[in-house]
């Protein structure tokens, strides 16, 4: 295996792919004194399927100019990101969804979901179906507090207003950070940025690392 | 903290506890890089969603550079097909 690996870099002179070899096994080492090793899984389903969104950039490197081809980039890292969750979170499809919407598009996102393409415009309208309904319990609090103006507990009563009111302007902007956030409530929305968050962090460390090794082979 | 909801109003609405979504609240506290330092166990929903916030912009900023980057680093070097495969063979 090793021999097919050196013949290959020789062949195409590329010593990027070098890089990424050695860079795939630090991948290895690193995670293994992690609780979660389920984040080094994640990062390598990212990777395959980001390198196939690279692909299609760099095959139509002639007609794209500097920003196009960072948006393309970007745009494969977030989608490969997202269907290496397996559309499993309601997040990764809103995103996918969102991403076919944009004709230009197409094309990366149907490479990189591959098979799974099918499977999930199928389902994808049912969930879109389903969310429709938005959480309205919270708006209750306010119009019941304000009525009791008793003098020892409206101080109380207003400290905890205010807060439910900041509470509820701060969700409102995370729903508009989270993709697909809008028509969650309140405790799908928490538990669908805890998985974003921890997926936007493994997305950053696999794009820094293939930064940091093709600076270091591009400058050698 | 947002914990003077009445129960009676809530059960009718859904079997969420206030006490799951705390839990949440605090798993969310711990993935945030600046209160990592002091470990309170007070912490109020309205400061955690607002740091949340500001470290997803953060985080969606870190993405768009990374990018910019990379578009500049894969300019000189394409992938081609065989490297591709290769490279997924690597990580099977």
């Amino acid at each position: 295996m090793l021999s097919l690996i050196s013949k290959t870099i020789h062949l195409c002179n590329l010593s990027l792919l070098f890089r990424f070899y050695n860079f795939s096994h630090i991948l290895f080492k690193e995670e293994g004194y992690r609780k979660m090793s389920g984040s080094s899984t994640l990062k390598k389903e990212f990777l395959k399927k980001w390198v196939l969104g690279l692909q299609i950039c760099s095959s139509s490197t002639k007609k794209m100019n500097f920003l196009e081809r960072s948006k393309a980039i970007k745009l494969s890292a977030d989608v490969a990101m997202a269907s290496a969750k397996d559309c499993r979170t309601s997040w990764s499809r809103a995103l996918i969804t969102n991403a076919l919407k944009q004709d230009e598009d197409k094309i990366i996102v149907r490479n990189i979901l591959g098979t799974d393409f099918e499977k999930l415009t199928k389902s994808s309208f049912v969930s879109e179906m389903f969310s429709r309904r938005v959480g309205s319990k919270k708006i209750l609090r306010r119009s019941c507090t304000l009525r009791r103006i008793k003098k020892g507990a409206a101080k109380r009563v207003l400290a905890s207003s205010i807060a439910k009111r900041l509470v509820k302007k701060r969700t409102q902007v995370l729903k508009g950070l989270v993709p697909g956030g809008e028509s969650m409530d309140q405790f799908s929305l928490l538990k669908e940025t805890l998985d974003y968050i921890l997926s936007l962090q493994a997305q950053i460390d696999v794009m820094q690392r293939l930064a940091n090794a093709s600076e270091i082979s591009n400058y050698k | 903290m947002s914990s003077r909801r009445s129960r009676s109003r809530q059960s009718g609405v859904s079997s969420i506890t206030d006490d799951q979504i705390n839990d949440l609240v605090s798993k969310l506290h711990q993935l945030l890089p600046e209160i990592r330092d002091r470990r309170s166990d007070k912490v109020s929903s309205a400061k955690v969603l607002q740091e949340t916030c500001n470290y997803i912009r953060s985080l969606h900023r870190e993405v768009d550079d990374l990018s910019v980057r990379l578009s500049e680093l894969l300019a000189t070097t394409d992938i081609s097909g065989d490297q591709a495969a290769i490279i997924r063979s690597l990580l099977m």
